[in-house]
């Protein structure tokens, strides 16, 4: 299911909500089961796969904790051998369940065409939707056991809530246990909360289907005519849409998370800080995503030891950090590619000119919004011949001769001039500004009603004539 | 106590404003629009006007083969041929006098239409359109069926045409229309298209853009004003989620009757609406394959093989299972700009020169059999 559909908006959500409001003692099992009915109505089966990795990392944080009775020799050194062996279980097993559902038909499919044989099997495994994000939020709980950051261990409920809460559920924030700890026990939902959760997530909600799905259609209108011949103008106004559409839509999920979240009583982290207005991609990177970043940061650079041990060292592991992240995001090359370019910007902007950058008044914007948006078409276009095709294109060069020029290029700017317009300012701090402002005065709440049946018109006039949506 | 309880309710409203007001919004929302389905109420029949009596004169055979199953109707169908078979000879003369009666029903409005020429008029037709059959699947949506068979291109000694053949062309259509405008270099005919357009919306006041002013038109003036020799039309996309195939039907043949009123020495085609990819392909949404060639099917009953002819361009482009193929588009649906060149090949090789086909009217049953031949062995996927 996801947040911006009629099923959740006028079924899902107001039963839950009157059920969770009904019952404040058995708020865990209420969200549980709700979460679970959340998450099995899209994937029936991967509910038990999800169910089962649940138990399973319950089982390996419980023998983390676990204290033998009878007095011991070597009791310390046994327990630290047990925790050891408990947190590499975890993460194998967790890891393992990633690995064969998301990477491995990339990974036979490469061993295969490197060897020439086809050696391996590929499985065309369905990825089971948020593996990415519960796996690590998993991780992160196993880690932070395993470090004493979590002193208690959660009890099976709590656990398996925390994991399963449908609001970060699917596509994040990365929530880390000790943000809702003290909240797994009992929690509160004052009428504020519900008030100001509703206002949020209406909010993002409009980020989503207004903004979002309206710009993507003009990404999807360019690469519809096909990479590789179009007009570099045509080409940039593409990149800059696609920009656009994986901002909003990724930032509008978010929001609508984290005003779930304080529905519910919880308060989820914010994943997003107006990237588009950084002035070096490390900024960029320290404002976008922000609980991924920070996972990679926290588990994997600093254990590597970040930038305390010597440059060579340094550069390694910021190569090691932006490889995962690139295939994190997806098992392709082009998100190999897409890391990659992360790793040498950032690298070349940690030893050089990032300091600078980051001090410029206009130079550093320029950068990051010509930058941006070329990392973007990496990430969005899979097809190595035509993503050479596209970034071709953005510099100017053809191979063939170009069939979206300058009419197009007029008409989807007539066409899209001002949803192109709403875009821009919305990336700036300014909407956000003015909602955290005036969010209770009666104009916003009107407003943000306006936002809620404008958004709703739209989902079901994409539902119901998909073409509204997709623009045929 | 009473008055407690006020003040809790007064804290509450002042409170959340913007939950209530929600809340109290969908109520209304859901009581009086239902768009949401929540209630299940089917009010899509609702929306659109009354069925006329004409319309379902028209199209009462249709529903009636429709609803008895598939081996009746085949059935039916070959004691059709047989009919057909017995009495072109005889009545040869007679059957062309009553055709022409029959063009009139399908043109122009006229009295209700009795049971005998209802047959005659489907045999005219199916003259028009072949059609391959296979055994329909059930579906269970409100907007289409599954229609049980395929449309062919009608049959038609076609000639080989070249770019001036389209100079006094008009394309109506929606983004796929659009496509060709943009990226098939038929320079000189005149595209009326937009994303998102439909056969509903194709009339309306200003309810269309002209490719070559960019401006929006009023297709009725300029299709009283301008003479067209050959009308492309093809809709069909945008209405899969709105209302059903009959409703697309009716409309569409209005159009028609309003493109022949107004263009009555044009050459129409139909175009077929091109399918869409295996990953586009939706069974659980209307937005299918199936759907589509119902739509299609539709359509190409309104072809007559004289003025009105329906061209099938999905064998071009679509893989033995009917799916448009994966590597010629980018989101499933619309085809990659350089692919538009074999469409427009395919315009240029369905030419209909007028003056031939009127020669071939008066060679009567038997220039009728050779076109049947050649619709089989023509160049559509069977």
């Amino acid at each position: 299911m996801l947040f911006s559909s009629v099923g959740f908006l006028f079924r899902f959500l107001p039963i839950f909500m009157i059920v969770y409001l009904t019952f404040p003692k058995y708020r865990n099992i209420v969200l549980l089961a709700g979460s679970l009915i959340f998450y099995g109505v899209g994937e029936p089966y991967f509910v038990l796969l999800l169910l089962l990795s649940v138990l399973i990392n319950y089982g390996l944080s419980r023998y983390m904790f676990w204290e033998p009775r009878s007095p011991q020799v070597n009791r310390k050194k046994k327990s630290a051998r047990r925790r050891k062996r408990a947190l590499i279980l975890a993460i194998v097993i967790d890891l393992g369940v990633l690995f064969v559902f998301k990477y491995w038909d990339f990974a036979a499919g490469n061993i295969n065409r490197l060897s020439g044989h086809g050696l391996l099997p590929l499985l065309s495994l369905a990825l089971p939707l948020g593996i990415s994000f519960y796996t690590f939020q998993m991780l992160s709980y196993q880690i932070d056991c395993y470090r004493g950051t979590v002193k208690e261990q959660a009890k099976l409920l709590p656990f398996a809530t925390y994991v399963c809460m449908f609001p970060q559920l699917i596509a994040g924030p990365i929530v880390r246990y000790s943000d809702v700890s003290g909240r797994m026990a009992e929690r509160k939902v004052r009428i504020r909360d519900i008030e100001n959760g509703l206002k949020l997530f209406t909010a993002g909600l409009g980020l989503k289907v207004i903004l979002a799905n309206q710009i993507g259609t003009l990404w999807n209108l360019i690469m519809t005519a096909g990479a590789g011949r179009l007009h570099a103008l045509v080409a940039w106004l593409g990149a800059f849409a696609y920009s656009f559409q994986i901002y909003f839509d990724f930032w509008g999920y978010s929001v609508m998370a984290m005003g779930l979240g304080k529905m519910l009583g919880f308060s989820i982290p914010r994943n997003f800080d107006i990237p588009y207005v950084s002035r070096s991609v490390s900024e960029f990177w320290r404002r976008w995503h922000m609980t991924l970043g920070s996972w990679f940061k926290e588990y994997v650079y600093i254990p590597l030891g970040g930038s305390r041990k010597g440059s060579a060292r340094t550069i390694l592991n910021l190569f090691v950090v932006w490889a995962l992240t690139g295939l994190w995001h997806g098992a392709d090359w082009n998100f190999v590619l897409w890391g990659s370019a992360f790793f040498l910007i950032i690298s070349l902007e940690k030893k050089t000119f990032g300091k600078w950058l980051e001090n410029s008044k206009v130079l550093g914007h320029i950068y990051i919004i010509v930058l941006i948006p070329v990392t973007w078409v990496i990430f969005g276009i899979t097809d190595m011949g035509q993503l050479a095709g596209y970034l071709g294109n953005m510099a100017g060069y053809h191979k063939e001769e170009i069939l979206v020029g300058m009419t197009q290029l007029i008409r989807y700017l007539k066409e899209y001039g001002i949803l192109l317009i709403a875009c821009v300012i919305f990336a700036t701090p300014l909407p956000g500004k003015v909602y955290w402002k005036w969010k209770d005065r009666w104009f916003m709440v009107l407003f943000l009603l306006l936002v809620f049946w404008w958004s709703v018109r739209e989902i079901i006039s994409g539902s119901n004539n998909p073409f509204l949506y997709f623009r045929f | 106590m009473n008055k407690n309880k006020m003040r809790v309710c007064l804290e509450i409203l002042y409170n959340c404003p913007f939950v209530l007001l929600v809340i109290v919004t969908s109520f209304l929302f859901v009581l009086f629009f239902d768009e949401t389905g929540i209630l299940k109420i089917d009010k899509s029949i609702a929306v659109f006007q009354p069925i006329n009596k004409e319309d379902i004169s028209l199209f009462n055979a249709e529903t009636v083969k429709k609803s008895q199953n598939s081996n009746e109707a085949a059935e039916k169908e070959k004691e059709k041929d047989a009919d057909q078979a017995a009495d072109t000879d005889e009545n040869a003369g007679l059957r062309k006098e009553e055709k022409d009666g029959i063009e009139e029903t399908n043109i122009k409005k006229t009295d209700i239409a009795s049971l005998e020429r209802e047959k005659n008029r489907e045999k005219e037709e199916n003259r028009a359109t072949k059609f391959v059959e296979y055994a329909p699947i059930e579906t269970n949506s409100r907007y289409y069926s599954d229609a049980g068979k395929v449309a062919l291109t009608t049959a038609y000694d076609y000639v080989l045409e070249n770019e001036s053949y389209f100079n006094d062309a008009a394309f109506l259509g929606d983004s796929r229309t659009l496509g060709i405008s943009d990226y098939a270099g038929l320079d000189g005919a005149d595209f009326f298209c937009d994303n998102g357009m439909t056969i509903f919306k194709l009339l309306e006041d200003k309810g269309v853009t002209y490719q070559k002013t960019g401006e929006k038109v009023d297709l009725k003036k300029v299709l009283q004003e301008k003479r067209y020799g050959k009308i492309y039309i093809m809709l069909g996309m945008n209405e899969l989620g709105y209302g059903n195939t009959n409703m697309y039907l009716k409309q569409y043949l209005k159009v028609l009757n309003q493109l022949k009123e107004w263009q009555p020495e044009a050459t129409i085609y139909i175009m077929a609406n091109l399918h869409v990819s295996r990953e586009k392909n939706n069974m659980e949404t209307e937005f299918n394959n199936i759907n589509i060639n119902d739509k299609n099917v539709a359509s190409a009953r309104l072809a007559n093989g004289k003025d009105i002819f329906y061209l099938d361009c999905n064998p071009l482009f679509t893989d033995e299972e009917g799916y448009l193929q994966g590597d010629l588009t980018f989101d499933g649906v619309h085809l990659y700009a350089q692919h538009y060149e074999k469409w427009r090949n395919f315009l240029f090789e369905h030419g209909v020169e007028r003056e031939a086909e009127t020669q071939k009217e008066d060679e009567k049953s038997a220039a009728g059999q050779l076109q049947e031949d050649a619709g089989y062995g023509g160049d559509t996927a069977e």
